[in-house]
């Protein structure tokens, strides 16, 4: 288990080696970083000098390296924007899209637990067609629009939720729901699949015939073997949360990370872009490696 | 007795629609004409403003016309007009993604699949890489990078489209590396490429062009979700997405300047997944799980 874990961890430093360059590359493709700090009236000499001041007349393994240094020592630069130090910005908008993901993450998964598992026991009936028919609808409609509609129905026209932004635990409620939205049908899904299979197990069959209630063999019994497969789904619910937390948040205006990232784009920041999505990076990095160990440490036949 | 009977009917219709799906075609053939031939059939040219016919409602409404049957939007342009090139920016960003991505993944799995080993080890954590990561992330990236161009859109979203075809195509080549046809092509003196191409490829174009045909839906998803975010092509080429975005903060006075295009993508998204099961439940049923 030591060796895996060390091996996995391995892995992911040289996966986000290779990220880094990838990212660097970008940052020296996206044009010369002088021509956007240089005053309009700049002399060949000024140029020269920021050029030496940043540091872009030296190699380019040099300038990678320096920049390695930089992202250890917690420098990202500073915005193009506002001239705003990437890390601060970053540290104060980063809560407001974990509570935001969070919120719907949990949101998310107690409503395709009851979705999920309630179509599976309804095989073949309404019931389990209706859950299907909203799943396949959910990944079909653009989610973003589904957010204009919600601000457009319940704050707009029936006024009961602010439109946008962030203060009371009222303006959490359309941005979470919307969110929820994102990975409800993979979710529902999946457990649905996997909840047929299990309940058509040997096991579930004994805790029936021992007579035990219904709802105790499906909730305590199935439940709990279906969700293991939901697992290998966590990281792309992350990729799915990531994406959709871009769209919801600049839909609703959220002060989170995402919406730092649309901003960014359409400024065409790149130093707060870059900083992003190398944490973002990291992120998923972590997450695809605790879900690896956790996997290995449920089903031994994954180890080296 | 008689509603009885309209029931029985419609289940026929359903039952007869899941052997063959008559709608999603529709849809995708409607599609497919007007991207062809945008410039003939759209009634105004996409960027034409009028600014006295601003905010035009579409034509069943009262004070709607049936000069502009889907509307106008915010500066008067046509928005059936819009949407009819917005429909060939769509099929033509999720073909040559599709084409890239099938290229790129098919080579990278099926080398895996034959190779084992070391470099299946490689391709395999890149390709698990690559699946985890969002692929709205390398697109922004990338535009903030390059600038937004139709380019940049296509070149984002194969960055990472590429990695289900290679991990499909591993695992299928996986499954027949070691058959008997195979063995036989290597003792005749075969080469791996010859092997590969001759072979092994015949029998997994199946799983392929299954895969292709779901993804068409969710590639145009994301093209959607690009535009709406600004960073997909830029305006004032006309893209479902960005339209929707237009209309974002009209959408009490006009909503039909984001609904429209939004049913569009949802149609458009919608029958594509339909057709994928259908071709799937045709060409490859032991991909039903999925």
């Amino acid at each position: 288990m030591t060796r895996f874990i060390i091996i996995r961890l391995i892995q992911a430093f040289v996966t986000l080696i290779v990220i880094s360059m990838v990212i660097f590359a970008l940052a020296r493709a996206s044009g010369d970083p002088v021509m956007l700090i240089a005053p309009p009236m700049a002399t060949l000499e000024d140029i020269e000098a920021i050029r030496q001041h940043l540091g872009l007349d030296k190699s380019l393994p040099e300038q990678y390296w320096v920049f390695l240094q930089n992202i250890t020592q917690g420098d990202l630069g500073q915005s193009i924007q506002n001239r705003q130090d990437v890390t601060t910005l970053i540290g104060t908008r980063l809560p407001n899209t974990v509570t935001l993901s969070l919120s719907a993450i949990f949101l998310g998964l107690i409503v395709s637990l009851i979705l999920g598992v309630t179509a599976a026991c309804k095989f073949g009936t309404w019931m389990d067609n209706a859950v299907k028919f909203v799943a396949i609808l959910g990944q079909a409609l653009p989610s973003f629009w589904l957010a204009i509609v919600a601000i457009s129905v319940f704050a707009v026209l029936l006024g009961w939720l602010p439109t946008s932004g962030m203060g009371s635990p009222a303006h959490y409620v359309l941005p979470v729901l919307t969110l929820s939205f994102f990975m409800l049908p993979i979710f529902t899904r999946l457990l649905r699949s996997s909840m047929l299979e299990v309940l058509d197990s040997e096991y579930v069959k004994l805790a029936r015939i021992k007579g035990l209630s219904e709802r105790v063999v499906v909730w305590k019994h199935a439940l709990r073997n279906a969700i293991i497969p939901l697992l290998t789904a966590a990281g792309i619910t992350f990729a799915t949360i990531v994406t959709g937390a871009v769209i919801i948040e600049t839909v609703f205006a959220w002060p989170g990370l995402g919406r730092l990232m649309a901003e960014a784009m359409i400024r065409r920041d790149f130093p707060v872009i870059q900083a992003t999505v190398m944490l973002v990076a990291v992120v998923v990095l972590f997450v695809n490696l605790l879900v690896d160990i956790t996997y290995a440490y449920v089903d031994p036949r994954i180890r080296y | 007795m008689e509603k009885a009977k309209f029931g029985k009917k419609l289940i026929q219709i359903w039952k007869y629609s899941r052997r063959f799906p008559v709608i999603p075609i529709a849809i995708f053939c409607v599609l497919v004409f007007v991207a062809i031939f945008a410039d003939v059939i759209t009634p105004y040219p996409p960027n034409e403003m009028s600014l006295t016919e601003r905010l035009t409602p579409p034509f069943f409404m009262p004070e709607g016309s049936t000069a502009h049957l889907l509307g106008t939007d915010n500066i008067g342009r046509d928005i059936l007009s819009r949407m009819m090139f917005g429909a060939r920016i769509s099929l033509s960003v999720s073909l040559m993604v599709i084409a890239i991505a099938t290229i790129i993944g098919t080579f990278l799995g099926m080398i895996a699949g034959y190779m084992r080993g070391r470099v299946d080890a490689v391709l395999m954590r890149v390709t698990d890489a690559a699946l985890a990561f969002p692929a709205l992330l390398i697109a922004l990236l990338l535009g903030v990078a390059l600038g937004p161009s139709f380019r940049t859109v296509v070149l984002a979203l194969s960055a990472l489209s590429w990695a289900p075809y290679a991990r499909m195509m591993r695992g299928e080549v996986l499954k027949i590396r070691d058959e008997d046809f195979v063995a036989q092509a290597r003792i005749i003196g075969s080469s791996q490429a010859r092997i590969l191409i001759k072979h092994i490829f015949p029998n997994v174009v199946n799983t392929l062009v299954v895969l292709m045909t779901m993804s068409v839906g969710l590639v145009i998803l994301i093209e959607a979700s690009l535009s709406f975010l600004g960073a997909g092509i830029p305006p004032p080429t006309p893209s479902w997405g960005s339209m929707v975005a237009d209309g974002r903060n009209l959408f009490q006075r006009a909503w039909w300047i984001s609904l429209f295009p939004s049913l569009a993508i949802g149609a458009v998204v919608l029958s594509g997944n339909f057709l994928g099961d259908w071709i799937r439940d045709k060409m490859d049923p032991r991909l039903r799980q999925l």
